[in-house]
């Protein structure tokens, strides 16, 4: 039997079940879930690496259907503008979640606990509620366009079918998990050692570069990755608010599958998507495990 | 938190600034929404609606395809909620109380399910889907979003099942309990409220969720934000985007009180690996 981190620090009671029921019905309670994971993530993401690396059945590996993919230049205008977007995306949303999460942790002001509801508030609201939302809010005819006319200003450009709209609404969508991921990093950094920097006559700038930073790199690095992934595989909220050409690689790709009926096309837009994600997905899942092994818990 | 000093002047300011630009921000969409709702004439760049009223409601509430559509999304998410918790909920249990060979590896495992792309992958799951003729079922459908309700369904029933004492099953295992008595009724009452945010979690995700159904659901299978995502693209009358709006936001808000408590925790915030 593998001896797991958690084990060594459960305590003696759970230690003592836990050799008395055996790995058995453990292995047994997970497998379902396993199962599942493998027949629904594992197995389609594989097939479509494989599928377009052996077109048609081909015996010999070849890599035509991505020379194809880069040699199309919407295909890798797609690309390009999937990336900037999201690049974009995330500076705006680490900027945005810092500052709050920074404020909610060391703020001792009675606008505290309204801040964390609101900023939490997007988890509660469907991406194809806020994207229609967002339309009645910054759209030609919404409430800033209204607003604007009534004060008499004029020249508003809306960002609606722009790609200024599509980071909009993803911002808006994501602000909760930013924050959430943050706040509890900067929970994990203790008074005592910003106090102590404090009394040997540091500044906030100081502190904040050299003791609070540095803790929360893992945090970031984690926010980052999970936003990064959660972006660029984004559907909905791109599809409704941002522009018809260039396209998000998502919205791209649905239209391959369903409106062009070219499967094997979509599949290697699928693949690429997947590839640039690769190395995020890696570091995010290299991240996490890392704290989940020192402090054996699932998260 | 009860002792907890007021800050001084800028610290307040900076307060009253940050939740001035979020409240714009994240609630000015959202009450657009409500108010093109209930409104029955409204011009822009009128600033308010000219005519108030239901009179939408009714022509949404009369449309063939929304009758059509609100039992599907409901008994979908209610198939993916049961099957998800019948999968996971077994799980959830086993990583938070067994201790079994390779259990690090398929924790990562399933943490390293949060980095795939979502929408490629289901464009992978739809090609897979094709091939085995599943495209535009009910079981695509189902199965899809059983995807993504799996890590819910184990991190927080997980977490909830960690916080339960394990003196409190010792003791009732020492008197005599069996196994199953234990966790009928000492484990899983406890962990009841987080396993039940869970339930509500996945219900409510997998009944808003647009990528998955339009993938491979379309055209056979229309649930109701498939309808809203044509209503709102055709853009022929924007009260009937406003209207299911607020009304597919209705069980969103139902999750909001009940489980708010829960997303200020740290353990939700542990299924994303903080």
């Amino acid at each position: 039997m593998v001896a797991s981190i958690g084990e060594i620090s459960a305590p003696a009671g759970r230690r003592r079940a836990a050799r008395q029921n055996g790995g058995a019905l453990g292995l047994a309670l997970v497998a379902p879930a396993f199962g599942l994971m493998i027949l629904l993530i594992l197995l389609p993401a594989c097939r479509s690496l494989l599928g377009t690396i052996f077109p048609d059945g081909a015996a010999l590996p070849s890599l035509k259907s991505y020379q194809t993919f880069f040699a199309d230049t919407r295909s890798v205008s797609n690309l390009l503008f999937t990336i900037q977007v999201t690049v974009v995306t995330l500076a705006i949303l680490l900027t945005i979640g810092l500052t709050l999460a920074l404020y909610l942790r060391f703020s001792q002001s009675r606008f505290v606990g309204a801040i964390q509801i609101i900023a939490l508030f997007p988890l509660f609201v469907p991406g194809i509620v806020i994207s229609f939302a967002l339309i009645r809010f910054i759209g030609p005819t919404g409430l800033v366009a209204t607003t604007l006319h009534v004060l008499g200003i004029s020249g508003y450009q809306t960002p609606y079918l722009h790609p200024s709209g599509a980071i909009i609404g993803l911002v808006w969508e994501n602000i909760p998990l930013t924050i959430m991921l943050l706040t509890a990093g900067l929970a994990q950094i203790s008074n005592s050692s910003i106090e102590a920097a404090r009394d040997v006559g540091a500044g906030w700038f100081r502190i904040l570069s050299q003791i609070i930073l540095p803790q929360l790199t893992r945090s970031i690095v984690v926010a980052a990755s999970l936003n990064f992934l959660g972006i660029f595989g984004s559907f909905t909220v791109p599809y409704i608010l941002g522009p018809a050409a260039p396209q998000m690689m998502s919205i791209f790709m649905q239209n391959t599958f369903s409106e062009r009926h070219d499967s094997g096309v979509a599949e290697t837009q699928a693949a690429v998507t997947f590839l640039v994600c690769l190395l995020v997905g890696v570091i995010y899942t290299a991240c996490v495990f890392r704290d989940t092994a020192r402090n054996g818990k699932a998260g | 938190m009860m002792t907890r000093r007021r800050g001084g002047i800028s610290d307040q300011a900076a307060g009253a600034l940050l939740l001035a630009a979020l409240i714009i921000f994240v609630l000015g969409p959202l009450v657009c929404v409500m108010v093109w709702a209930f409104a029955d004439v409204w011009r822009p760049p009128a600033f308010l609606p000219a005519e108030w009223g239901f009179k939408y409601w009714g022509l949404v509430l009369a449309r063939a395809d929304v009758r059509q559509a609100l039992p599907v999304s409901l008994t979908i998410s209610a198939i993916v909620t049961l099957l998800s918790a019948v999968v996971c909920l077994p799980a959830a249990y086993a990583f938070a109380r067994l201790e079994f060979p390779g259990k690090r590896w398929l924790l990562l495992s399933f943490i390293a399910v949060n980095a795939f792309p979502r929408f490629p992958l289901y464009v992978s799951i739809a090609v897979f889907f094709l091939s085995s003729g599943l495209i535009g079922t009910y079981t695509a459908v189902v199965l899809v979003q059983l995807v993504f309700t799996l890590l819910f369904m184990i991190w927080i029933p997980a977490a909830a099942f960690r916080g339960v004492d394990p003196r409190m099953e010792e003791a009732a295992r020492d008197v005599g309990a069996s196994h199953l008595t234990v966790l009928l009724r000492i484990t899983l009452p406890q962990a009841a409220p987080a396993i039940g945010a869970a339930l509500l979690l996945t219900f409510v995700n997998t009944f808003y969720d647009v990528d998955g159904a339009l993938l491979v659901g379309v055209p056979d299978v229309r649930t109701l934000p498939i309808i809203m995502l044509s209503l709102i693209t055709g853009q022929i009358i924007v009260q009937y985007g406003a209207v299911l709006s607020v009304m597919l936001w209705v069980p969103s808000l139902v999750l909001l009180l009940f489980a708010r408590r829960l997303f200020e925790s740290r353990s939700f915030a542990a299924g994303f690996g903080a």
